[in-house]
């Protein structure tokens, strides 16, 4: 019942108060923000009703807008209305000159190797952005279920390397979020099917959203989710058939490729509407500017054939990386908005031998998994067993002599996972050794990712090969990284907790934790809303409870319909998250029961009134 | 020092074991000692649940490799030996050798079947080394053969890691 939602912690008639955490699916186009409620796990809407939070965020000079309003502009203001920055995540200035060329943005540097995107409102990181959208995403969150939250699981892809996860966290700070875990997607797709079906066996995660693709093969048991491997390619998604479609269009229109960026934003627009329409049309209509042509299914086929071909080759990999075959696979999930495209579908059931799962909205599946583990980390499911035994995405290791990579912990380890190596020193007297930590399936460190560099000091000088240093790595359940040095005979240690290499300096979180004290007033909002929300609870309350006394004796039917209905009206906007409109409804509501409240007031006084002389009344 | 992998299993020692049995009780365990029991824990109970979980994650995938476990055991019952060795094992290394090349054509040949033929000797030669190490690990005198048999179940480790690669690679 709506009145029981908005509830003030402490005003809540239920004695049992729960512990309020939420799962949050950041995505590269969407968000959404999803919680267990009596028993049910669902999306939490804003307060039009909508579950979809896109990921766009508009800087003006003095406004920040979020979601659908800063889509709306991203082609006319397409330098400050920032979209996909997912892509951004943990990824640094090298890494985005590839992307950028999809991406209309200025960048400029900044202390750290991250890339910073001009705006209006000066340089903002992915980080930044990020926290924006998680921002609006915990004041949904914190409005409709009435009070502070205690924490958020939120989800990342299987395939983010520690960088991306680390940032994906400093997001979450930023935005006063308290992360309970960070979980991959597949997996929380698993858990919102697998606790709904109460399934057993070897599942695969199909996962296709708007920037990432993931494929997870687990395994199902008894409530224990146990990950056997994952893989996929974090630069594959639906943006990508939207790029496609719209290169079609560029071809077929004789456009020069060479666009200003309002144009490729309205061109990407109408090639996401076209690639939407194909899922249930066999051809549409597509025009741009003057041109228009038709676009069948079977072309559009065509055009993404080689991003389905690349996401299946990723599929038979895990399936090998699992060490199983492709027919022991029982049950396949598709996640992601880009799974509503037939043909993907079909390509996927192909494959596996077998039609793919699709009965929970491949939009929301995500977030309600994080909704469900979240409510377990928070508390609220003593009896409940629910368990997940993640595994690292990709190899971590050290740089040895000659510039290889030495792997420590092989991908696909299950987490958490500690383990240890021996070196030793190469130069006779050596004082000092170098610890350089990377990531990456390859032979060569250049060609793996760096994530980190140390130095163990220290070191009593010997003979060359007789100090012997062990270095320890342990990987947490989120899937983050510390690395610790020790020289054995000596105790000399040194350790790090590893600050990827395209994470924020410490003095850019210093400057984003400053700012972010500028937006207090977004708190302030927040505590409006559920002011506000008491005040309709308040007058609803006391309005219902009139009306079990005098509404049969002095109302009149219509009189009565009117009431009841801006009861419900209120009742719907107080479950919502628009302070303003609560507002509203509480004045139209007290206007259409003023005429109700002055006949009671007439009536008891006239009660009262009844028997005494009038100077008896006067003071 | 770290409890051994089998009484953390509650198990005597042995190269025999019913793996899903073993699966089952890893489950269990995991369930007790995962991190996210000890969420709302204070820093020193989150930091030992790590520690007891990456120590059960590690003692789970040694046990459940036929040539990690083979490693172990030795190791427990006598002195530890290096994860890799230089073999003196001419006759095997022979048949190695002959088995590598044998898939170097497969790759050329690009032959997905002769590929899964390959896959299926491999898995039966791996079975029958299983059963001889089985039989000899822990008799007296027989130490240096269980060494030899253990050394080429890695080997063959290494022959399926390759395969595996090649399956990668005919997939391009």
């Amino acid at each position: 019942m709506a009145l029981l939602q908005i509830a003030e912690p402490g005003l809540s008639p239920q004695p049992h108060q729960r512990r309020l955490a939420v799962g949050i699916d950041l995505g590269t186009t969407n968000s959404l923000v999803a919680a267990v409620r009596s028993g049910r796990t669902a999306p939490l809407p804003d307060a039009s009703g909508r579950v979809i939070l896109p990921s766009a965020v508009r800087y003006l000079a003095d406004d920040i807008e979020v979601g659908h309003a800063a889509v709306a502009a991203a082609a006319s203001d397409p330098f400050n209305s920032i979209i996909s920055v997912k892509r951004l995540m943990g990824r640094g200035l090298a890494d985005v000159k590839q992307l950028g060329q999809q991406l209309p943005y200025r960048f400029v540097g900044g202390d750290s190797q991250m890339p910073f995107i001009d705006t209006v409102q000066g340089a903002k990181s992915p980080v930044e952005v990020s926290a924006d959208i998680l921002r609006v995403l915990r004041q949904r969150a914190e409005a409709t279920l009435g009070g502070e939250l205690v924490g958020a699981v939120i989800t990342v892809p299987a395939y983010f390397d520690d960088a991306q996860r680390q940032a994906t966290k400093d997001a979450a700070r930023l935005a006063g979020l308290n992360v309970l875990r960070l979980l991959n997607e597949p997996t929380a797709a698993a858990v919102a099917y697998g606790l709904d079906k109460g399934a057993e066996g070897v599942i695969a995660v199909y996962d296709l959203g708007g920037g990432t693709f993931d494929i997870s093969i687990l395994r199902l048991s008894r409530g224990v989710f146990e990950v056997m491997a994952t893989g996929g390619d974090s630069a594959l998604g639906g943006d990508d058939f939207d790029h496609a479609i719209a290169g079609w269009i560029i071809a077929q229109a004789g456009l020069s490729a060479d666009l200003d960026p309002g144009t490729q934003r309205r061109l990407l627009q109408s090639a996401c509407a076209a690639k939407e329409a194909l899922s249930n049309a066999e051809s549409v209509t597509v025009s741009h500017g003057e041109w228009s042509g038709e676009l069948t299914r079977a072309q559009f086929d065509a055009l993404i054939e080689p991003m389905i071909a690349r996401s299946l080759k990723s599929c038979r990999r895990a399936v090998r990386d699992a060490g199983i075959e492709l027919d022991e696979v029982e049950a396949v999930v598709m996640v992601g908005g880009s799974t509503r495209v037939p043909r993907v579908r079909a390509a996927v059931g192909e494959l596996f031998g077998r039609t793919p799962l699709t009965n929970i909205d491949p939009d929301e599946v995500v977030a309600i998994g994080a909704a469900i583990q979240a409510d377990t980390l928070a508390g609220n499911k003593q009896g409940e067993e629910l368990l997940l035994l993640d595994v690292i995405p990709l190899s971590l290791g050290l740089e040895t002599m000659g510039g290889l990579m030495e792997k420590v912990i092989a991908r696909n380890t299950t987490i958490p996972v500690a383990r240890g190596q021996d070196f030793t020193t190469y130069k006779d007297g050596q004082t000092a050794m170098m610890i350089h930590v990377l990531q990456g399936e390859r032979e060569l460190v250049s060609d793996c990712r760096s994530l980190a560099r140390f130095e163990l000091r220290g070191i009593p000088p010997m003979v060359a090969g007789a100090a012997k240093i062990r270095v320890t790595f342990q990987v947490d359940a989120d899937g983050l990284l510390n690395v610790a040095a020790r020289e054995l005979g000596s105790g000399v240690e040194a350790s790090i907790q590893v600050k990827p290499s395209y994470g924020l300096s410490d003095e850019e979180i210093a400057r984003m934790l400053q700012d972010s004290f500028a937006h207090a007033g977004d708190d302030k909002y927040a505590r409006a809303l559920r002011e506000q929300q008491v005040e309709a609870e308040r007058l609803l309350e006391a309005v219902q409870a009139a009306l079990a006394v005098d509404g049969e004796r002095l109302l009149d039917a219509d009189e009565r319909i009117a009431i009841d209905h801006e009861m419900q009206e209120l009742r719907e906007r107080a479950a919502g998250s628009d302070t303003a409109a609560i507002e509203q409804q509480v004045r139209r509501l007290s206007q259409v029961t003023d005429a109700f409240a002055a006949r009671r007031m007439n009536d008891s006084v006239k009660t009262a009134l009844s028997g005494r002389r009038l100077n008896e009344i006067e003071e | 020092m770290s409890t051994c992998h089998f009484a953390l299993f509650d198990l005597q020692p042995a190269f025999v074991l019913d793996l899903e049995q073993l699966a089952v009780r890893y489950r269990e365990l995991a369930r007790e000692t995962h991190p996210d029991r000890f969420a709302d824990a204070p820093a020193r109970e989150q930091r030992q649940a790590l520690e007891r979980a990456a120590q059960l994650n590690d003692a789970y995938q040694t046990l459940k490799s036929p040539s990690r476990r083979a490693l172990y055991l030795l190791g427990l019952r006598g002195d530890t030996l290096p994860l890799e060795a230089t073999v003196q094992d001419p006759e095997f290394l022979l048949r190695q050798m002959m088995l590598r090349e044998e898939l170097e054509e497969l790759q050329d040949s690009a032959d997905l079947a002769g590929v899964a033929a390959f896959k299926r000797r491999l898995k039966a030669a791996q079975a029958e080394l299983e059963g001889d190490f089985a039989a000899c690990w822990d008799q007296p005198g027989e130490r240096e053969r269980a060494e030899r048999l253990m050394r080429r179940m890695q080997f063959l480790d290494k022959l399926a890691f390759e395969v595996r690669e090649l399956e990668e690679r005919l997939d391009d």
